[in-house]
């Protein structure tokens, strides 16, 4: 990849995490958190975005991130207050800020009709309150409404930022500037902030490089050049320290009116650090440093790997505890203990090393397949040995038993490697929250729990859609609007909440609201219209709730945007069971109802019954399968000729002879002869799968049949087995409506159970 | 095992020639990934009859195509004496079908002679040229259209 687009690909994986934090920051300011440090935080985290932007000339993200700028620094220094509104634009211009991010990731625009009312108010906030200190920060939405008279779009990037009592001439000031090694270190270079001074005027640019030593004492890693500017411009002091303000910290920096005395500005960063250990480590280690070096100092400097050189502090300070690693440059540099936020925002491209990595997916999955491979193998090694006829208690066995102790353990850690926390997914909700909310009007609070649950990637790059819409439904149908809740007695604010949780092996997905809960009279009235379930039908609670999974149920009386084309929940119902998971519902008239939705923790691996059919071994996903039976042959009715069904507690289900279904066999078995498997697909339709036989559950790892072949109608994938042989894994869904496709419709009738 | 080298203008390459009933062909060498013994395959349910199953290639499900069957030569049933050619066409991983492999050829490319007219459709589209060796006719197979027609697939 071009360094540039790998540098540029890094910055959006910041941007994103910065993102983040701006928002739950954000989100913090709102829910009345009055920490300075949380403003900060928001500030620094903006501040960083702007920065990196500016850095690959992102113009429109870099104005809008600007004026988001220049609010928080109004909020931080005490100029504006926070209320309530202030944080919610806040919230929405965030929302504006990763869509920008986005346009830039992608190269492609923002739609300025959301973009442009955001930046205006966020103007607003800024010119108003500016001006305006009488501090009451009482901005009510009609002002707000009414700023956007203001607006200017092309506005220049210009600081807005409360006019200095100056006189706008041209003025003559000298700037010294003199970098330390830290600011090479950071990857900042020298001729892009005297470019950047240079655009704020005329300027005369005179380099000292008196302290640049001979090459054999030269260190590489140290800074030895100055430069002495004198700068012709309208422009006032802040705005020249703002060209310096990522380098401010790592350099010696002057700036006074030509002819009077310079103020020292640099902050009192005596421990110089790196110049220490380019000192302590130049002359004994590098003899070979100073001839490899023919380009410039600081150009060399430039380059020096942060990453090196925070290792090499580490290296120096001895007090470190590995266990911390965040810890040791901190000790390091006590300066940076208590960092200016600017400063705190420079630094952090070169904040300490994680203890993460990032690494390449494809890598992670290629590992993952690896071990999938080495448990099988070890699984059919394990088999042949005891073919073979050797004791359970020889050598070779007990080694073999070893083994496969550490193959498990292997394996949990190896998937651990590609399980991540839902984070992910959930840090996407508030935004969709707050749209919706705005979308019906109704003010809804998001409490999430347990983000840092972890699952397996290929499943949390799935979860992000049926959460999307159990949201959606709970807010749009689960909440009442203000007024009926306070006529109800709740507060004005609805309470929706998201929670992930570890249960039983599996992943358990929680989405409840503290609505008006499920009508079941009125859903009772809907099934009953459109014919999915018979008017005398005896249902408990619990299926009357439940009702609203089946296709073409909607309770919305008007059709919105958000939720009610009555494709809602069996569409999540669906790709949560595609997913191999369940879905269901519980509910409290007047108090709320809950969503919960469990899946495996990862979709490598399944949990199956292995079955036998027409001499082949194949594999149903369990999570379809609802129980089996041994078939009777009385319970077994013919509807014309060929279709079978089947009586299970008085209700007919289609039979499916898997044999015949698959084309391993023209006439079906006797079904009194074999194991019926009663299975659930999609939407809720059942049917009994008959077999010959049962061999057994297990977990399988699931290979794809389309890598190397096609899709197989009524197969979802292949597995090996112990035996080294493949097995099909069925396809259910497929099985049940090819067989539904010329039956009636069984829905209908396991509604009625 | 014999190596006839042609001499002549065009590329040189490399052949795997094998032999299916009383006929033989080769393909690219370079597209051949390994040579194993006959497995029992799984079968797929509705497929071609020309494709046999799947086996368990060190943990990849490879497909198996009886390469006589897909050629329209009579084919009896596997035995452990066939062999699997492993190729690759193109990002997928095929098992070919044959009764034994006979050969590693070295020839340049103006050796090949263009299929005669005479050969039907089906075998057009597999047999990209003929050459002569030791008295032999050797085809020269192309694997693109080995697997069957996605359709299926798309729609």
């Amino acid at each position: 990849m071009d360094p540039l687009e790998s540098i540029k690909a890094t910055f959006f994986q910041e941007c994103d995490e910065l993102l983040t934090d701006a928002e739950q920051g954000l989100l913090a300011l709102e829910a009345g958190d009055t920490d300075p440090e949380t403003i900060n935080a928001v500030f620094r985290a903006v501040h960083s975005v702007k920065g990196g932007a500016g850095a690959f000339g992102l113009e429109d993200l870099i104005r809008f991130a600007h004026v988001f700028e220049t609010v928080m620094d109004m909020l931080r220094s005490g100029e504006m207050h926070l209320t309530d509104d202030v944080a919610k634009t806040l919230l929405r211009a965030s929302d504006v800020l990763a869509d920008h991010v986005e346009a830039a990731r992608t190269g492609g625009k923002v739609d300025e009709a959301r973009s442009a009312p955001i930046l205006a108010e966020l103007q607003a906030l800024a010119g108003h309150e500016g001006l305006d200190d009488d501090g009451d920060g009482g901005l009510d939405g009609g002002e707000i409404d009414f700023t956007p008279l203001t607006l200017s779009i092309e506005e220049d990037a210009a600081p807005l930022a409360p006019p200095v009592p100056e006189i706008p001439t041209a003025q003559v000031w000298e700037v010294y500037f003199r970098p330390r090694a830290e600011m090479y270190a950071k990857a900042n270079d020298t001729a892009l902030v005297l470019r950047e001074l240079a655009r704020l005027g005329k300027a005369e640019v005179v380099l000292d490089q008196s302290d640049l030593p001979t090459l054999d004492h030269l260190a590489a890693e140290h800074a030895y050049l100055s430069w002495t500017i004198r700068l012709e411009t309208e422009a006032d002091e802040a705005s020249i320290r703002e060209v310096f303000e990522f380098v401010e910290d790592d350099c010696d920096l002057t700036i006074a009116r030509e002819g009077e005395e310079p103020a020292q500005a640099a902050p009192a960063d005596d421990f110089d650090l790196a110049a220490l250990l380019a000192k302590a480590h130049a002359a004994p280690s590098e003899p070979e440093a100073p001839a490899a070096v023919v380009e410039p100092p600081p150009a060399a400097a430039a380059e020096v790997d942060v990453a090196a050189l925070i290792a090499r502090a580490q290296e120096a300070a001895p007090i470190i505890e590995a266990a911390k690693p965040a810890e040791p440059p901190r000790a390091a540099t006590p300066a940076a203990a208590a960092p200016p936020p600017a400063a705190a925002a420079a630094a952090a491209p070169a904040a300490p090393p994680t203890a993460t990595i990032r690494v390449d997916l494809d890598r992670v999955d290629r590992l993952i397949n690896a071990v999938g491979e080495l448990v099988i193998q070890q699984a059919m090694l394990s088999q042949r040995v005891l073919e073979s006829g050797l004791a359970r208690s020889s050598d070779v066995a007990l080694g073999l038993e070893d083994l496969e102790l550490l193959t498990r353990e292997i394996q949990d850690s190896v998937m651990a490697i590609r399980a991540q926390p839902v984070k992910s997914v959930f840090q996407r909700m508030p935004r969709l929250v707050r749209e919706v909310a705005d979308m019906v009007g109704k003010r809804v609070r998001l409490v999430m729990e347990g983000e840092n649950t972890e699952v397996d990637k290929t499943v949390i790059e799935r979860l992000s859609d049926p959460i999307t819409h159990m949201l959606r439904n709970a807010i749009d149908h689960g909440l009442e609007t203000p007024d009926e809740r306070q006529e109800a007695g709740k507060g004005a604010e609805g309470t929706v909440k998201l929670a992930a949780l570890h249960r039983g092996g599996r992943i358990v997905i929680e989405v409840s609201d503290d609505g008006k809960g499920i009508n079941r009279k009125r859903v009772r009235g809907i099934a009953v219209n459109k014919g999915l379930i018979a008017e005398d039908a005896v249902l408990t609670d619990e299926e009357i709730d439940n009702l609203i999974f089946l296709p073409g149920f909607s309770t919305a009386e008007t059709i919105s945007d958000i939720s009610g084309r009555g494709v809602g929940m069996d569409v999540v119902k669906r790709s949560i069971q595609a997913l191999g998971g369940r879905i269901s519902i519980s509910s409290e008239p007047g108090k709320g109802s809950k969503f919960t939705m469990s899946l495996p923790l990862t979709l490598a691996v399944l949990d199956g019954m292995v079955l036998s059919a027409s001499e082949q071994t194949l594999v149903a996903p369990l999570s379809n399968i609802v129980e089996s039976l041994t078939p009777r042959s009385e319970d077994v009715h013919f509807i014309g000729g060929q279709d079978a069904v089947i009586r299970i507690r008085d209700t007919f289900v289609p039979l499916i002879d898997v044999g015949v279904s698959l084309g391993f066999r023209d006439a079906p078995i006797d079904p009194a002869s074999g194991v019926a498997i009663l299975v659930e697909s999609e939407g809720g339709g059942k049917a009994a799968l008959v077999v010959e036989a049962i061999q057994g559950q297990r977990q399988v790892v699931i290979k794809s049949l389309e890598a190397n072949y096609q899709q197989v109608p009524g197969v979802a994938a292949a597995t090996i087995l112990g035996d080294g042989r493949v097995a099909l894994i069925l396809d259910v869904d497929s099985l049940v409506s090819n067989s539904r496709r010329k039956g009636g419709r069984p829905e209908k009738r396991m509604a009625a159970a | 095992m014999t190596e006839a080298v042609l001499m002549g203008a065009g590329t040189r390459r490399e052949l795997i020639a094998f032999r299916i009933g009383d006929q033989e062909f080769c393909v690219d060498i370079m597209s051949v990934r390994e040579i194993r013994g006959w497995t029992t395959a799984t079968p797929l349910p509705r497929s071609p009859a020309f494709v046999k199953g799947v086996i368990n290639l060190r943990g990849a499900v490879l497909p198996i195509v009886d390469l006589g069957a897909r050629l329209g030569l009579a084919t009896s049933e596997p035995t452990a004496r066939h062999v699997i050619m492993v190729v690759k066409i193109g990002e997928r991983t095929v098992g070919l079908l044959v009764d034994a492999v006979s050969d590693i050829i070295n020839l340049t490319d103006d050796a090949v002679q263009p299929t005669p007219d005479v050969a039907c459709d089906t075998v057009r589209m597999f047999v990209k040229g003929l050459f002569a060796l030791d008295g032999r006719m050797i085809s020269l197979i192309s694997l693109d259209h080995v697997l069957p027609e996605t359709e299926a697939e798309a729609a």
